[in-house]
């Protein structure tokens, strides 16, 4: 009997209490929250240049006052759901994490009023803009902290295209680690290069939720547990569906305490288009699968995908395709689960060894686990579970982009799927399956 | 406060010592079966109405009847009530403390005896004469003989107190069995429980070993789990020996040896009962009911007996008076004397002083032994409430939140957060808490056994465990595992 037969049999025999809790979090209720359904793309700037969409999220709306764009955000808590079963009390603006993306056009003049509704002063500062000192947001040094109940207004020009970020500048470590981030994306007065059909902007994140707790650890300096794109984990996170042969633009921000992200999509390579500091000449780039975003940085990435398909886009980190993921069980790889189940079971009956056969397919044996917490990894796919979570999504080329939800799964022509080989094809082919070495 | 008379006892037992007197004459047998009686009226109502009093019945089957009710006592699992009756049966300390009531019994009879009249007979042959000369006389001590119901006082006075002595006795080894009981069951729950913390560092170890053995543990943490195995071991073998200690205990109050020692118990010590009632008064009813203050009422009163002897034997001179016939020429001539001893020089001052500062003693101890029994009552009171509602708090609170603790830990298990050690830590965390309610519940059947001993009449003997003061370090969570 496996782990999987053990809880199936434990579930059956013994009712245990927790059984609706496993129900609850098998990964087939993991479906992600929110469906990007892939609209045709908007024009919002000169030279036909697209709208940017925000996975997960939304884009701050802007009121045209005397020719100034002029915008409202909140800081405040907010419920936020990383993936369904995991569920914390987060800070944010306008009732998200990450904030609304800002989105203007090189020139514009805009005016943001910020209210704060949080237990404590904030600030904002603009990652990345250069403006006036005094409207930097680093509380102390350029103004005074915005006080609860208080609303401060940023006005300034926006005088340099790029992808950019926003945040507070008082107590950063409490407010960055509760949710408090967004996007800021300044398109050219003239657009800049070939046209994308695509722009979508990522900010990823890091934080620490111990299974069963509410509140992201704000002291964490290490082992961070939840990993995600606009903070949302893997099977939550909203795909990003193209259409093929569309050149699509992905902004990847991040503000994660600690760690930097080498992102890396499948199916396709890019090349590095810009920076927080600006554009990257043409000449200075290079082709790339992946891209690491170090912290405090954004990094543009263009591409024209070919291929069509579900194809991964993830951090290359093994431990940022987890979520929750403890390290704190001693590894049983190789052990012989029989002897240590056998004398571990007379005191825990509901105890089993793990691992001792690797980590694949745990998400599958619904096994209770605490409340508020999901599985390490594991979201739904068309060939079974995909082993993985986190910082993952999926990038779905398509023909008819526009038809797609993002919740179908990609239709392999025959013969193109790997599968099982046929023994008559090996022995033709001079392939031993039952070589030995060493 | 109700005051010892020997009117209570005087009329049943002075008609009993003087029929035995005149009736059996010279016939003596131990009155034990009288004593266990008047043991037994004395115990009264302190002698709770459920417990066995087949010893103390005066009717009791004795030798090979004892034999065979005591076997069949101990051919089932004990319970503390059938303790209690083989230890009233079979206790030899219990029959030489019967017999020992009887050293006074024999000592009443003894001083209500009147003296023996001495007859003495004189032959004589005066010088010259052929005849002899006959006289007869008949001497008796009057002053003994008007002595005679003092002196029988203060023996009856030294029985009754000796008789109170006896009834403490009765209940100083029912309270002393049940005990010896309770530590037996304390100490076979411990030793299961050992037993279990012994199979956990066990499992742990085995689990070491298997990780070890594949590589994914260190040497270190191997030997940290075999050490704790052996600490285990030797813990469980100390359990073992205190419980056969408690065992052997037990055995002397029940007075068995040999294959007779072999009984079984199965009960589990019982959940606390009830707190008790607010009952007010307990003090005084501890006081009014007290053998120890009976006993020492007794002495007190023989002392002031023995000092009044003293005082008429210091005042009354010797006396004693006779007939005297004296046969002569065929012809008896009669004549009387009377024997007067002037005390001038010993009017047993000494012994009265003696007496008197007995008496005094014995008041001081009296009261002394009274300020003991009310603060010893408030004490086991104190300490039934407290030990009931902490092993209420253990049974009803620490040990279901270990349990969750255990539960939840099986969780972040499955979540990979905590792996099979800590586990097994939290596992072990239930037992040590079901540790903690095994040593409550003792502490709490102690000091319930101490209250209802004070209540019964017994304060001496009466005993409560220093109070433990326990860390909490058992209900911590587990650490972060260090594998």
């Amino acid at each position: 009997m496996d782990r999987r037969e053990f809880m199936q049999f434990g579930a059956l025999a013994g009712g245990t209490l927790l059984a609706g809790q496993a129900l609850a979090q098998t990964p087939s209720n993991l479906a992600p929250a929110v469906r990007a359904r892939a609209e045709k793309p908007r024009i919002v700037a000169p030279g036909g240049q697209v709208a940017v969409v925000t996975p997960n999220g939304s884009t701050l709306p802007w009121k045209n006052v005397g020719g100034v764009k002029v915008g409202h955000l909140v800081a405040m808590p907010v419920r936020h759901t990383f993936a369904p079963g995991l569920e914390v009390e987060a800070w944010g603006y306008n009732g998200s994490t990450p904030g609304p993306t800002i989105e203007a056009v090189e020139g514009d003049r805009i005016r943001i009023y910020v209210t704060n509704r949080l237990p404590e002063p904030t600030t904002v500062h603009w990652h990345g803009l250069i403006l006036p000192n005094g409207m930097d947001g680093v509380s102390g040094l350029n103004q005074r902290p915005i006080a609860p109940g208080e609303t401060f207004a940023y006005e300034f020009t926006l005088n340099r295209a790029g992808t950019y970020m926003y945040h507070p500048h008082y107590d950063e470590m409490t407010q960055m680690a509760l949710g408090m981030m967004g996007m800021l994306i300044v398109h050219p007065k003239r657009s800049r290069g070939p046209r994308v059909d695509r722009d979508f902007a990522l900010m990823t994140h890091e934080w620490k939720v111990l299974p069963g707790m509410r509140r992201p650890d704000p002291n964490a300096m290490s082992d961070f547990n939840v990993l995600t794109f606009n903070s949302k984990a893997f099977p939550a996170t909203a795909p990003l569906v193209i259409g093929r042969g569309e050149r699509v633009r992905i902004r990847l921000g991040n503000l994660s305490a600690m760690d930097h992200h080498p992102i890396h999509l499948h199916g396709l390579y890019f090349e590095v288009t810009g920076t927080d500091g600006g554009f990257v000449p043409e000449s200075a780039r290079y082709p790339e699968t992946s891209v690491l975003v170090p912290v405090g940085s954004t990094r543009v990435i263009e591409f024209v995908a070919d291929e069509p398909g579900d194809w991964a886009m993830h951090c290359h980190m093994t431990h940022h395709v987890m979520n929750q993921m403890g390290h704190a069980a001693p590894v049983t790889v190789g052990a012989n689960a029989r002897n240590i189940d056998k004398q571990v079971q007379a005191l825990v009956p509901q105890y089993m060894t793990m691992g001792q056969d690797g980590m694949g397919g745990m998400e599958e044996m619904g096994m209770p686990v605490p409340p508020n917490s999901i599985p390490m990894k594991g979201g739904k796919g068309p060939f079974g579970s995909i082993d993985m979570g986190g910082m993952f999504t999926v990038l779905k080329v398509r023909e008819n982009p526009e038809a797609e939800d993002g919740s179908g799964w990609y239709v392999h022509p025959k013969g193109t799927v790997a599968d099982k080989a046929d023994p008559a094809k090996l022995a033709a082919d001079g392939i031993d399956p039952d070589v030995r070495f060493g | 406060m109700k005051i010892w008379s020997s009117s209570r006892w005087k009329k049943p037992a002075q008609g009993a010592l003087l029929a035995s007197t005149f009736v059996l004459g010279g016939c003596v047998t131990v009155p034990y079966a009288d004593d266990v009686r008047d043991v037994r009226s004395t115990l009264g109502s302190r002698w709770a109405p459920e417990l066995p009093v087949p010893a103390l019945t005066g009717e009791a089957p004795r030798g090979e009847d004892v034999d065979t009710v005591v076997k069949e006592l101990l051919s089932q699992p004990l319970t503390a009530d059938a303790a209690v009756r083989i230890a009233l049966l079979n206790n030899r300390d219990l029959r030489a403390a019967m017999h020992e009531l009887g050293i006074a019994t024999g000592n009443v009879v003894q001083a209500s005896l009147p003296p023996i009249p001495e007859v003495g007979l004189e032959v004589t042959k005066p010088a010259g004469s052929t005849k002899v000369q006959t006289g007869l006389g008949l001497e008796y001590n009057l002053s003994d003989l008007i002595l005679l119901p003092q002196r029988r006082g203060v023996a009856l006075a030294e029985r009754a107190s000796e008789q109170a002595r006896t009834a403490s006795e009765v209940l100083g080894l029912a309270y002393r069995t049940r005990l010896a009981f309770y530590e037996v069951q304390a100490r076979r729950q411990q030793l299961e429980l050992r037993n279990l913390a012994l199979r956990n560092a066990q499992a742990r170890y085995g689990t070491a070993v298997e990780l070890e053995k594949v590589g994914n543990l260190r040497a270190l943490d191997l030997a940290t789990e075999r050490s704790a195995v052996e600490a285990a071991r030797l813990a469980v073998a100390e359990a073992d020996n205190a419980l056969q200690d408690a065992r052997e205990d037990l055995n002397v109050e029940l007075g068995l040896f040999g294959a007779d020692t072999q009984w079984t118990v199965d009960a589990l010590l019982a959940d606390p009962s009830d707190a008790l009632s607010k009952q007010e008064g307990l003090e005084a009813r501890a006081i009014e009911v007290s053998l120890d203050l009976s006993e020492l009422r007794g002495r007190m009163e023989a002392a002031d007996r023995r000092n009044q002897l003293a005082r008429t034997e210091g005042f009354l001179p010797t006396l004693s008076g006779g007939v005297h016939g004296e046969r002569e020429d065929d012809r008896w001539e009669m004549g009387a004397s009377l024997r007067v001893g002037v005390p001038l020089f010993d009017r047993k001052r000494g012994e009265r002083i003696a007496t008197l500062s007995s008496r005094e003693s014995l008041k001081a101890r009296y009261e002394a032994t009274a300020t003991a029994i009310r603060a010893s009552l408030r004490q086991a009171r104190f300490r039934v409430e407290s030990t009931a509602s902490r092993a209420m708090h253990v049974r009803d609170v620490l040990l279901p939140a270990t349990r969750k603790a255990l539960e939840e830990t099986v969780l972040q298990y499955n979540a990979m957060q905590l792996g099979v050690f800590d586990l097994l830590r939290a596992q072990d965390n239930v037992t040590n808490a079901a540790s903690t309610y095994v040593d409550t519940l003792l502490e709490h059947h102690r000091a319930r056994a101490a209250l209802e001993q004070l209540l019964a009449g017994r304060h001496q003997g009466v005993e409560l465990a220093p109070t433990r003061i326990s860390s909490a370090a058992s209900g911590s969570a587990p650490a972060a595992d260090a594998h």
